[in-house]
């Protein structure tokens, strides 16, 4: 797997798992799961809702929405505004994503 | 409902510059943003667990953006900071309102200054929702605020000194640039050394950025745009093109670059939302980026006790954002009563000289990183200009081919604009394909009605009674 990440001129802290569509990947304290997935190699975040096509970070500020995903059962979350932490589920948003709501 | 005197919203050099002076002055200030910490993005640091040992990444900014946050802290207790707040709504007698930890709350305030910044000018061409296609932004923050490089090999496409700057920041932490592809003519590059004269610490950025280019051996297409991305799945390569005086690709001349990563920037767009949202009234200023609130010298809008400073009023930076912001505070506590009329002019005279000193350096990036309409024309019929609701260029066409003839009615009649991001990534595109089809200016088209809730919130939160 590839690492992106930066490690010239950068200590972090210690690693942790998080687990995106069931295959575990490796987070440092402070990323977004966004910061995560890039640095794994995974792009695509999200299909869209008609047309299927698969999308990624773009603006990486918090205004465009196209990084989308379910995280921990809930969909429609920015994944460059969501921090990652310790064992948190994360899923490939596929078009509006589903709640699961108790009744 | 909580009551405060002042209300900024947005603590990038703007919102920070403002709440220093007003709450130094004694104005009762609440300082609201998205993020959990002050900074803004500029000035948004790597984050606290990481260890910088190499403080080169970070550049200049970084340290004025300490130099002005360690001024904060010398009145934060002063100020009731209100991190993670998702301002979504103004209504009638001086109210807002804003989702916290997904709970609804509310705030009355006497005055407000709006300083919310802007972000990178999103332009529509093939393949540009593909991932792998960010905006020079997202890239110049993941590198810096997070410690990751995006992709491998990169083309940066657009204009002005922040494909520069990422371009170095990109080479100095291991990454691969292929080359930069510059929109506007390099040559207007020396008018602006001309500008910054005196500015001598942006001359010497400027140099170092393009020594750094130098070295790199990373080609500086000029007169160049890209004008298209392909890949399956994600970005596999991209074509540039030299342009025309419009920045109109030419047809022949198309060259493509092995790349997996595009980081593109042509300036930035303020965001205007809330100032539309307050009613304020805006003009359309191409030089400043577009719609931007008309104000007085005192930084207030055409809405009493509405003021508004920084990137979100008129595209200049930092350096002149936070004068604005400690301007408006000033005038803010002047109004107030805690300052007198001739305390307040004195305060803010020092602010008006660093901005007149910055004045013609702006101006000449402005000339140069204007974007031109040729911009506007990248797209082709199944290209998509609405990512939210992925309504493409033929639909829209459609659309004033049967009457549409402004934003409103095109969003209506295609859904454009209406999806999550409310119409930010679609809207400065849109205004330039409605010109062009109908051949009117720009300031011609009338932008979105924007209305609350200006970014999306969950039902439950809004179920709830604030404050339950």
């Amino acid at each position: 797997m590839p690492d992106r990440r930066v490690k010239k001129g950068i200590k972090r802290g210690d690693p942790f798992e998080i687990e995106v569509d069931g295959e575990k990947i490796t987070a440092y304290e402070g990323e977004t799961i966004a910061t995560a997935l890039l640095a794994a190699g995974r792009r695509t975040l999200r299909h869209t809702i008609h047309k299927k096509h698969p999308r990624g970070v773009y603006c990486g500020i918090g205004l465009c929405y196209e990084c989308m995903m379910v995280i921990n059962g809930v969909p429609n979350l920015r994944a460059c505004q969501t921090l990652a932490t310790a064992g948190c589920r994360v899923e490939t948003q596929e078009g509006l994503g589903r709640l699961d709501v108790e009744r | 409902m909580k009551e405060l005197d002042l209300v900024i919203l947005g603590a990038g050099p703007a919102g920070l510059g403002a709440a220093i002076e007003a709450a130094k002055a004694g104005v009762k200030v609440g300082l609201l943003d998205e993020n959990p910490e002050p900074g803004g993005q500029i000035y948004r640091h790597m984050v606290d667990s990481f260890q910088i040992t190499q403080p080169k990444l970070l550049g200049h900014d970084y340290t004025r953006g300490q130099k002005l946050l360690a001024e904060f802290n010398t009145i934060r207790e002063r100020v009731e900071y209100i991190g993670g707040a998702l301002v979504w709504g103004l209504f009638p007698g001086s109210e807002l309102t804003y989702i916290q930890d997904s709970n609804p709350h509310g705030v009355h305030y006497r005055k407000l200054i709006i300083a919310v910044g802007a972000y990178d000018r999103p332009v529509p061409f093939p393949g540009w929702t593909l991932p792998g296609v960010f905006t020079a932004g997202a890239a110049q923050q993941m590198i810096k605020t997070q410690g990751l490089m995006p992709g491998e090999r990169f083309l940066l496409a657009g204009t002005g000194p922040l494909l520069l700057s990422l371009a170095n920041l990109i080479t100095d932490a291991g990454g691969e640039v292929v080359a930069i592809a510059e929109a506007g003519k390099i040559e207007n590059w020396f008018q602006m050394i001309q500008g910054a004269w005196g500015n001598w610490r942006l001359i010497a950025d400027g140099l170092r950025y393009l020594k750094g280019i130098y070295r790199a051996r990373i080609p500086l297409l000029r007169s160049h745009v890209i004008v298209k991305a392909r890949g399956n799945g994600q970005v596999q390569e991209a074509v540039v093109a030299p342009v025309d005086q419009t920045w109109q690709p030419l047809t022949d001349q198309r060259r493509t670059l092995k790349v997996d990563t595009v980081c593109v920037g042509y300036g930035f767009v303020p965001s205007v939302e809330l100032t539309r949202l307050a009613e304020c009234n805006h003009k359309y200023e191409p030089l400043l980026g577009g719609w931007v609130p008309v104000r007085n010298s005192y930084m207030e809008t055409s809405i009493y006790g509405v003021y508004a400073a920084g990137d979100c009023t008129s595209i200049a930076g930092s350096l002149v954002a936070v004068e604005e912001g400690r301007i408006a505070g000033l005038a803010v506590a002047q109004s107030l009563g805690h300052l007198s009329q001739m305390e307040a002019d004195q305060k803010m005279a020092p602010c008006r000289r660093r901005m007149a000193k910055l004045e013609p350096l702006r101006r000449q990036l402005d000339g140069i990183s204007m974007p031109r309409t040729g911009l506007y024309g990248l797209s082709t019929e199944d290209t998509i200009i609405c990512r939210c609701e992925e309504i493409t260029l033929s639909e829209i066409k459609k659309a004033i081919a049967g009457g549409a003839t402004d934003m409103n009615e095109i969003k209506r009649m295609t859904r454009t604009g209406m999806g999550n991001c409310q119409g930010r990534m679609c809207g400065p595109a849109l205004q330039g394909i409605i010109a062009r089809a109908q051949g009117l200016a720009i300031s011609d088209i009338n932008y979105y009605n924007i209305r609350p809730p200006i970014k999306p919130v969950l039902f439950t939160a809004l179920n709830r009674k604030i404050g339950e």
